[in-house]
């Protein structure tokens, strides 16, 4: 199943979308498909996979940490290419990737091995609307949809452009911070950026991100609106204290929100 | 203003910042016409910073050369000991016309933390440094005087422990931090409108090389060479002169032999770090590489994008010197000068004594001496006993 699609599916259902990241790392190959298959029991909507950066600006120390312990373990673009293989088998993917190693690969050919690996989306967290129109002419010849993202301060009519720009889902950064628990990111009513997006683009989900680690969390983000979540950094940690995939299925499922 | 040169620059960076580089570029693009804003920036220069910086001729450079006559533009005279100065003040101004109290920068060889630390001080802002730990090793004397200044310096512990993992830990402070504070980047590169701000106020340089030299010697010279890292003090010596028929090359670090250094020009394809499009040394995956220099200041796998373009066009030539020649240069400037040189513009005037000897003697060529080498005494008296 393709991601749009089965987030739509999940909306008009009235369930609550939940959105795991996992960072693509050589060394957890082997274990990948049995904790997809977890997650996709204790409630996953898709998933989203992380292709590590040397520079990953927006991630916070935990996805900062795994990125490089998944560089110095060798991970490579074909490592998340057979990451893909093996997770929408169980669950519709998409690809989180900052843009240079897409660039570097060439950007037409990184986006046809990506769909011809089942992927269906494309989240890049440095890419901003003004530089955002030539990938998104690639990933709709691709077929894969370019999610962008919005985050507070700027202003009701930016977050509309971006939301019509947006495909699959609409990235909702959380709050003043990059990824992760942060001392310093401070809570931020989102509201006004989810009902700027309803108005742009009606049909698009709405996720919430940065600092969802936990059920109070996420029920905080479906409060101001949203459709669901992204768990990045939090699953990172739970998977680091015990990667048993029942276990990850089990923190996971404690996490997954209430039906509002 | 151009938000790209070329197909390089632009601003690849996350959302969350982007209103902040907005505001940036509205509250410049005013300033910039505003002659109250004009008129300080000018008094500042002047009374705190101690412009304009001679043009020196150096005669036994010259002679070492035996061919064109080779000039310093002596940057190593300005306040706090390098032109990092130049764009410390412009921004501090900015920082205080959008009325943030805090300002947080990241340094590689210190010259730019100490800049705004000074200006911080000055100007009553809370002052952040971040510097990675090798850097804070090897450039140890400009982190008591970032101390002394008021400012605090924080230790990065991550990846190369050096200049790039400095601007990514001050990205992520500033994304946190994004309302209350001005990150205020010290080189020309980084997410417009940082290079083109950059590039205006470092171009003071070569604005006063256009007049110095012909006062000096009736004409402008046939050549301008300035060392480049980032490139802020290559891209303020070249602008007032890109429209002139001065050549213009520009002289990045090579490290070892063998080793990639920090030659992105030379040895780099394009690419994006740090929120620009630009040449920059990576791997076949699009990884960015480690980089190696005896100058901390030069010690960095990027490059602005105004210079990706100028190599591009030819407009500029760029090459890439030894630490080992960078250090012969150090001992040249000193011994024969007086004057002991940073590390970083070492590079330039070895390339310039090249030069030198490949041209005529009625040539002139111009060196931008971009900072003084006190911070360097450590790591070239370690050389000098191996």
């Amino acid at each position: 199943m393709r991601l749009d699609s089965a987030l739509r599916d999940a909306r008009e259902r009235g369930d609550p979308i939940v959105v795991p990241y996992l960072v693509v790392d050589r060394a957890r190959h082997a274990g990948l498909s049995a904790t997809v298959r977890a997650l996709r029991g204790a409630g996953a909507t898709a998933l989203e996979l992380g292709f590590p950066f040397s520079d990953p600006i927006a991630d916070g120390p935990v996805l900062e940490a795994a990125s490089d312990r998944a560089l110095r373990g060798g991970t490579r673009w074909e490592d998340l290419r057979a990451a893909a293989r093996a997770a929408t088998a169980h669950l519709p993917s998409a690809a989180m990737t900052y843009a240079n190693p897409v660039l570097r690969r060439g950007r037409e050919r990184a986006l046809a091995e990506l769909a011809s690996d089942g992927l269906s989306g494309l989240i890049v967290p440095d890419l901003s609307l003004e530089e955002a129109a030539p990938w998104r002419r690639a990933s709709d010849r691709a077929g894969i949809s370019l999610v962008l993202m919005a985050a507070p301060g700027g202003s009701a009519e930016r977050v509309r452009s971006i939301a019509t720009v947006s495909r699959g889902f609409l990235y909702v950064v959380s709050r003043y911070g990059t990824t992760g628990r942060s001392g310093t990111g401070s809570a931020v009513n989102l509201a006004p950026i989810v009902r700027a997006a309803r108005r742009a683009a009606p049909d698009l989900p709405v996720l919430v991100g940065f600092g969802i680690r936990d059920r109070r969390t996420a029920e905080r983000a479906l409060d101001f609106g949203a459709d669901g979540v992204v768990v990045g950094s939090a699953l990172e940690e739970a998977i680091a204290r015990d990667p048993d995939p029942e276990s990850v299925g089990k923190w996971f499922a404690g996490l997954v929100p209430r039906p509002r | 203003m151009p938000r790209r040169y070329g197909p390089y620059g632009g601003a690849f960076v996350p959302e969350t910042l982007v209103p902040a580089l907005d505001e940036l570029e509205r509250t410049w693009r005013t300033a910039r016409r505003d002659p109250g804003f004009r008129r300080e920036l000018r008094r500042l220069s002047e009374t705190l910073g101690g412009r304009p910086t001679p043009l020196y001729f150096a005669r036994n450079l010259t002679r070492r050369g035996r061919g064109a006559e080779i000039w310093l533009k002596r940057e190593d005279l300005l306040h706090t000991g390098a032109h990092k100065f130049n764009n410390a003040l412009g921004q501090g101004l900015l920082a205080r016309r959008m009325g943030k109290p805090r300002l947080i920068a990241e340094t590689g060889a210190g010259q730019h933390g100490v800049a705004t630390a000074m200006i911080g001080a000055a100007l009553g802002l809370t002052t952040e440094v971040y510097m990675g730990e090798v850097d804070m090793e090897r450039q140890k004397p400009n982190v008591e005087r970032m101390r002394l200044l008021g400012a605090t310096v924080v230790p990065v512990r991550t990846g190369s422990r050096t200049l790039k993992d400095a601007i990514n830990a001050a990205l992520r402070d500033w994304i946190a931090n994004v309302r209350t504070t001005h990150y205020l980047l010290g080189s020309a590169v980084g997410p417009f409108p940082f290079p083109a701000i950059v590039a205006d106020f470092q171009s003071v340089i070569g604005r006063e090389i256009r007049w110095q030299s012909v006062r000096a010697f009736g004409r402008l010279p046939d050549l301008a060479v300035a060392c480049v890292g980032g490139g802020s003090n290559a891209i303020g010596t070249f602008r007032p002169l890109l429209r002139t028929s001065v050549e213009l090359l520009g002289v990045e670090a090579g490290g070892r032999p063998g080793s990639v250094g920090a030659a992105s020009l030379s040895r780099g394809r394009p690419g994006v770090l740090h929120g620009t499009y630009s040449y920059l040394l990576q791997d076949e995956e699009g990884q960015v590489r480690e980089t190696e220099s005896v100058s901390a200041g030069l010690d960095y796998a990027g490059v602005g994008p105004e210079h990706a373009f100028l190599h591009d066009s030819g407009r500029a030539r760029y090459v890439a010197v030894h630490d080992r020649d960078a250090l012969a240069a150090f001992h040249w400037v000193a011994e024969d000068e007086g004057i002991l040189p940073a590390l970083e513009p070492s590079h330039a005037v070895y390339a310039a004594v090249r030069e030198a000897r490949r041209r005529p003697k009625g040539q002139h060529i111009v060196v931008t001496l971009s900072g003084r080498g006190d911070k360097d005494l450590g790591v070239v008296t370690a050389h000098a006993a191996r």
